[in-house]
């Protein structure tokens, strides 16, 4: 059996715990999904193959509700289990792989999870939503999903991320699209953790501040970087540009790895 | 300056806080008739002397006797005169404090006293002119008004608000050596708001005086060396205290040390302590000053480093809060 690499360790845990956790504003917040998995109940698994042991997590949906699992759960309804760490990968990332799948026997509920992961494209870079709420739920599942992703990048012990949260003290970095769409980053001696909404207990040491969705939506796409965002004014800073930088350097980093 | 004073940004390279404000109180004789001067033998030490050579009918020097010194200064203030009493602060301050206390304060009289030689600024001449108390014991008086400058500017900046300042002021002053460090007076001093003097977010440093300049550099230091975000607030007014700023300081940083060239017991790092209590919210605190014990002699920069009031000393002090828990940390597996 193969022994994924620690980069395909990293990036799995990526798609585990940073991606599959934004699903849950797809069921909150689309309301044809919200409809759809209302009186689900399930488990689905997502697991790979590896020494000396494999990777995944499990999507459990409970009436409407929804959390992710890490690790391998008892008895679920529907398992995806690929040949190795890099197959899953792939198929997060939108590349072809084919898992094994278990729980064909309920074809269902198998159906109302491929479209939740068709949803799931919305985050890839070439979607392009033209819907002023799919474009709002983008820039929200977006957002949400890079602040985890910080965070587990350095949890996942990244060299250069963990040099560069082991040397701060406490400190926020908060991202603000408006009064639904926040979301930040806590770092404190090597520690991070991510968050939803606003950071309330001290003032953000770099705070981004979009003018809106239509403001981050550019960014967002990669169709223009920060500097330009600020100039044209989608886009204000405070506090130091250098961490501002280190941010988008890591941010960076972190789509090269997963796409 | 407004008010045609003729006190300039030159003066404060070559003048001591002192001799800017016996500048400045003749300036503002000039203008303000009803400005008397005080002082008890001390006039030429405290630079009072200035006025008094300016304005002789109207200085009045009461002798080495500073309990008079102050029960006149409060009989000229209820015959509607702004007396001006100049001392060193260990005498203001602990000789005199029933008069300031009873004469002064209590009737809520426009008295401006002026303290020089105060903390350890006058280290060399030994404990009995060392004045590492007078801010604790000044600010517990009600009505008091107590301010510390950082330089000379603010001195000048200090004196003028003060005439206008209805009630007691206590402005307390070094020997004299202490270096410039605004550039010049227009950096928007009010009595009872502190200057923010570094904007940052990692810890704030709230000093007053001497202080204000090696916390500045410090602050400077850390950020160009380690990254660190510091702000520091001028706290000049010890009493009112500026709340708001050290409450925007706790929520926004929640890190904070106060430094001042007084005992830690009842000065700034009290107020500051007392404000922080009241808030309710949690926050690292240290107070850097003189501790629980009598000032050692000797010259005042030494006594500095020896206190950790210079820039050395702040730097070691921030790393040394930069390091402190003080809530319980929580799950930082537990994410969304």
């Amino acid at each position: 059996m193969a022994q994924a690499t620690q980069r395909e360790l990293l990036a799995a845990r990526i798609f585990l715990r940073a991606v599959l956790p934004v699903i849950k504003v797809l069921l909150t917040e689309d309301p044809a999904f919200k409809k759809r998995f209302a009186k689900v109940n399930a488990k689905v698994q997502f697991l790979a193959k590896n020494e000396p042991a494999d990777v995944g997590a499990c999507l459990v949906f409970e009436n409407g509700d929804f959390r992710v699992e890490q690790g391998i759960c008892n008895s679920p309804d529907i398992s995806f289990v690929f040949r190795n760490v890099s197959r899953m990968n792939a198929m997060f990332a939108g590349k072809p792989a084919i898992p094994w799948i278990s729980g064909l026997t309920k074809p269902g509920l198998l159906i109302k999870v491929f479209s939740l992961l068709m949803g799931l494209m919305i985050l890839m870079p070439n979607a392009r939503p033209k819907d002023p709420a799919k474009r709002r739920l983008k820039v929200k599942m977006t957002f949400y999903m890079i602040t985890t992703a910080l965070s587990q990048y350095n949890k996942g012990r990244d060299p250069e991320m963990v040099k560069w949260t082991s040397r701060q003290p406490e400190r926020i970095y908060q991202i603000t699209v408006d009064d639904g769409i926040a979301a930040y980053l806590r770092v404190k001696a090597g520690k991070t953790k991510a968050g939803r909404g606003t950071y309330t207990k001290r003032r953000p040491f770099l705070h981004m501040r979009f003018n809106g969705v239509e403001g981050a939506f550019p960014i967002v796409m990669n169709d223009i970087d920060m500097v330009t965002a600020v100039r044209q004014g989608h886009l204000s800073v405070e506090g130091s540009p250098e961490y501002g930088a280190n941010i988008g350097d890591f941010m960076m980093r972190i789509q090269n790895l997963i796409t | 300056m407004s008010e045609g004073l003729t006190w300039t940004v030159y003066d404060a390279d070559t003048m001591t806080q002192a001799e800017i404000y016996g500048q400045v109180l003749c300036d503002l004789g000039e203008m303000h008739p009803e400005i008397v001067g005080l002082s008890a033998d001390l006039a030429k030490s405290t630079k009072i002397g200035r006025f008094g050579d300016r304005f002789p009918e109207r200085f009045f020097n009461a002798g080495i006797a500073e309990q008079n010194l102050f029960g006149m200064a409060a009989g000229l203030a209820k015959a509607g005169l702004v007396p001006f009493v100049s001392t060193m602060a260990a005498f203001a301050s602990m000789r005199a404090a029933e008069q300031v206390r009873t004469d002064i304060c209590y009737q809520n009289l426009n008295v401006k006293i002026i303290a020089t030689h105060a903390g350890a600024s006058f280290g060399q001449a030994g404990t009995t002119h060392h004045c590492t108390e007078d801010i604790a014991i000044m600010r517990s008086f009600a009505n008091m008004c107590v301010i510390v400058p950082a330089d000379g500017v603010e001195m000048a900046n200090a004196v003028k608000a003060c005439i206008s300042w209805p009630g007691p002021v206590y402005i307390r002053i070094g020997r004299g050596f202490e270096p410039r460090f605004y550039p010049n007076e227009d950096y928007g001093f009010s009595i009872g708001k502190a200057v923010k003097v570094a904007d940052g977010t990692d810890i704030t440093l709230i000093c007053c005086g001497v202080t204000v300049l090696p916390c500045a550099e410090a602050a400077r230091i850390l950020k160009e060396q380690e990254g660190l975000s510091v702000r520091v607030l001028n706290m000049h007014t010890i009493k009112p205290l500026d709340e708001k700023a050290v409450e925007e300081a706790i929520a926004d940083t929640r890190r904070i040390i106060t430094f001042e060239e007084h005992t830690v017991l009842g000065g700034l790092g009290s107020a500051v302590a007392d404000c922080i209590a009241a808030s309710g919210k949690g926050c690292a605190f240290k107070k850097v000053g003189i501790s629980d014990c009598f000032c050692e002699v000797g010259y005042p920069e030494d006594l500095y480093t020896h206190y950790k009031l210079d820039t050395d000393g702040v730097i070691e002090t921030v790393r040394e809060v930069m390091k402190m828990d003080f809530e319980e940390d929580e799950d930082w597996e537990d994410e969304v």
